[in-house]
């Protein structure tokens, strides 16, 4: 023991409680924001789901706005219509992936593909629901290629019908999801080894067993971090295509959870259950959150 | 990988030339494809580009072509002051995220503290809060606040929405970099702030461009903040214009596309610049 590392040592322990009040103190305006304007909304939230709400004064009633809640029929459909959107999943997952193994293949000019497969990603949504407007309307691009294909007997109206006007939102959803979740895979595709693929192609592998044995397990993790990010954009990015296409209709065909909190609350000047649908969104949303931190946590 | 691949195939079955044949067929073949869903893709830019080039008239009876859509445009949509005020709370609003994520990520990831880990979680956890949860009790707190009139109230949300990917994106990024690096700038007498700034900021400018780019497309192009939280038509973003616009069902469609061809080149511009950048915000986290 010599002088030197005695005399360092409190000089040590004083440097590290100023490295970790520099922290504390570098870190506090990101607290402070997310606690402000993210946290504690929250529990305003739950306080005001028991209350009788229009903006200005609250009055408290109690559990019964749950049950009343969960008798209007408005948040079943709702819900049912989110729930018929999932079906929308395995194209949002499906068409990219198969995108992002042609890109792989590296045909000539394919950066220039590529480019063009993901510039709709930089598109609002605003801008698509529009555009997925005209492609679905009665002088449509939809009716003109079914014409062309010689079925003028047939034109279809798919926005204006309750039957269709999901299945056409659940559509132009697919499509705007396309770049975002090749981008991903093809990420996905550059990081795997090419030799292990040749490998099991000397070892007389055909092309649907190398992909299935080895291409698809690679890519697992991706494809669960596309999974995730299109539940939950399904849950909470639908609100530009919805206010644009349909404005939830027609009736309450296109009406989903988000769409519900905002007609609820700003149509209908119910704050109060707004507050209510949109805890019940947060709900639906975490339970999808909670695999999102198990993937980053199983990175550490 | 092609040379051995013709190789080894050409010793179990027919000569070379039919091979190479079957392989050029093959990547015509998959050209063809690229090509179809290229057209799918491009079909936005199509639908914007012709139908705006054409008046109203023109436009119902499905044919002819005239510039006279965008000669109107700008009396038709406020579109200069929406691309003016759009651009203004793109930059304060990202200004402001990373003004408050580069520290704390720098602090998630170098200066621990008390707890700290547990205060990163709970931030990042934030990132899956969507706003539509808790939409009435911002809204009424931020009208109570009397910040609902201007850009403040938009730029306070999107901040908010924003932090939790940047401190994580940051914190994420810092862990790559070496202890001994901050150390010694700290002991050369920089102290926290000065090396903060002279040393960490030069070495995350590849961190603040991705969180640029990804939230200057993500508040570019959002439209439910803009439309609930900035009151004043004249302070209106152009994405919730477009919307507006769109919803009233009485402006002509082809100055709407014209509108939407506007809003949509900056964020493409961008989009293609830094297109890199976009790749690892997307991936962040997973591969590294």
């Amino acid at each position: 023991m010599s002088t030197t590392t005695l005399s360092a040592k409190p000089r040590r322990m004083t440097l590290r409680r100023r490295r970790q009040f520099a922290g504390a103190l570098f870190a506090l305006p990101a607290m402070v924001l997310v606690v402000a304007l993210i946290a504690v909304p929250i529990g305003q939230a739950i306080y005001y789901s028991f209350t009788q709400w229009d903006g200005l004064s609250s009055t408290w009633i109690g559990p019964s706005t749950w049950t009343q809640a969960f008798h209007n029929p408005n948040l079943w459909t709702a819900l049912q219509n989110n729930a018929f959107l999932l079906l929308a999943v395995p194209f949002a997952l499906g068409l990219p992936l198969l995108i992002a193994l042609l890109l792989h293949q590296r045909v000539a000019g394919w950066k220039i593909f590529r480019s063009i497969y993901f510039l709709p990603t930089a598109i609002s949504w605003v801008v698509l629901g529009l555009v997925a407007e005209r492609f679905f309307a009665y002088e449509g691009t939809l009716n003109s290629i079914i014409h062309g294909l010689g079925l003028s007997h047939v034109t279809t109206n798919m926005l204006g019908y309750e039957s269709t006007a999901l299945s056409a939102l659940g559509i132009t959803f697919v499509f705007t999801m396309i770049g975002t979740n090749t981008m991903l895979f093809l990420t996905g595709l550059a990081t795997l080894d090419p030799s292990l693929e040749e490998a099991a192609r000397i070892d007389g592998a055909g092309r649907w067993r190398v992909f299935r044995h080895i291409t698809l397990p690679h890519l697992s993790r991706f494809i669960q971090l596309a999974f995730v990010m299109t539940v939950i954009a399904l849950f909470s990015a639908l609100f530009s295509l919805i206010f644009v296409m349909t404005g939830g209709g027609p009736g309450y065909a296109t009406t989903t959870m988000e769409f519900l909190i905002y007609q609820t609350g700003f149509a209908q000047g119910d704050f109060g259950t707004a507050a209510l649908y949109g805890l019940i969104l947060f709900v639906l949303t975490a339970i999808v959150g909670i695999v999102q931190l198990r993937l980053i946590g199983s990175d550490e | 990988m092609s040379i051995t691949d013709t190789e080894r195939t050409s010793e179990s079955a027919g000569p070379v030339a039919t091979r190479s044949r079957g392989r050029r067929v093959r990547r015509g073949a998959l050209f063809v494809l690229m090509g179809a869903v290229a057209i799918v893709m491009l079909y936005p830019f199509w639908v914007m580009v012709v139908d705006s080039l054409k008046s109203q008239n023109q436009f119902l009876a499905g044919h002819g072509f005239s510039w006279s859509s965008w000669r109107t445009l700008t009396s038709t949509i406020p579109i200069v002051q929406e691309v003016i005020s759009s651009t203004i709370i793109c930059a304060v609003s990202i200004a402001l995220i990373l003004a408050v994520g580069l520290p704390a990520g720098f602090a998630f990831a170098k200066l621990r503290f008390r707890a700290s880990s547990v205060i990163f979680l709970a931030i990042v956890s934030a990132m899956m809060v969507p706003l539509q949860a808790i939409l009435m009790p911002e809204f009424v707190n931020i009208t109570r606040l009397g910040l609902t009139g201007g850009y403040t109230g938009a730029v306070l949300v999107y901040a908010a929405l924003g932090t939790p990917f940047s401190v994580f994106l940051f914190a994420t990024y810092f862990r790559g970099v070496p202890d001994e690096l901050i150390e010694a700038g700290i002991v050369d007498g920089l102290g926290y702030v000065g090396a903060l700034w002279r040393l960490v900021v030069p070495i995350a400018i590849p961190a603040i461009a991705t969180v640029t780019v990804l939230q200057f497309i993500q508040i570019w192009d959002d439209l439910l903040v803009g439309l609930l939280f900035i009151q004043n038509t004249s302070e209106r973003p152009i994405t919730v214009g477009l919307a507006v616009l769109a919803a009233g069902r009485t402006t002509s469609i082809p100055a709407l596309m014209a509108g939407s061809l506007v809003s949509a080149l900056p964020a493409m511009a961008v989009y293609l610049i830094f297109q890199r950048y976009l790749v690892k915000g997307l991936t962040m986290g997973i591969d590294r």
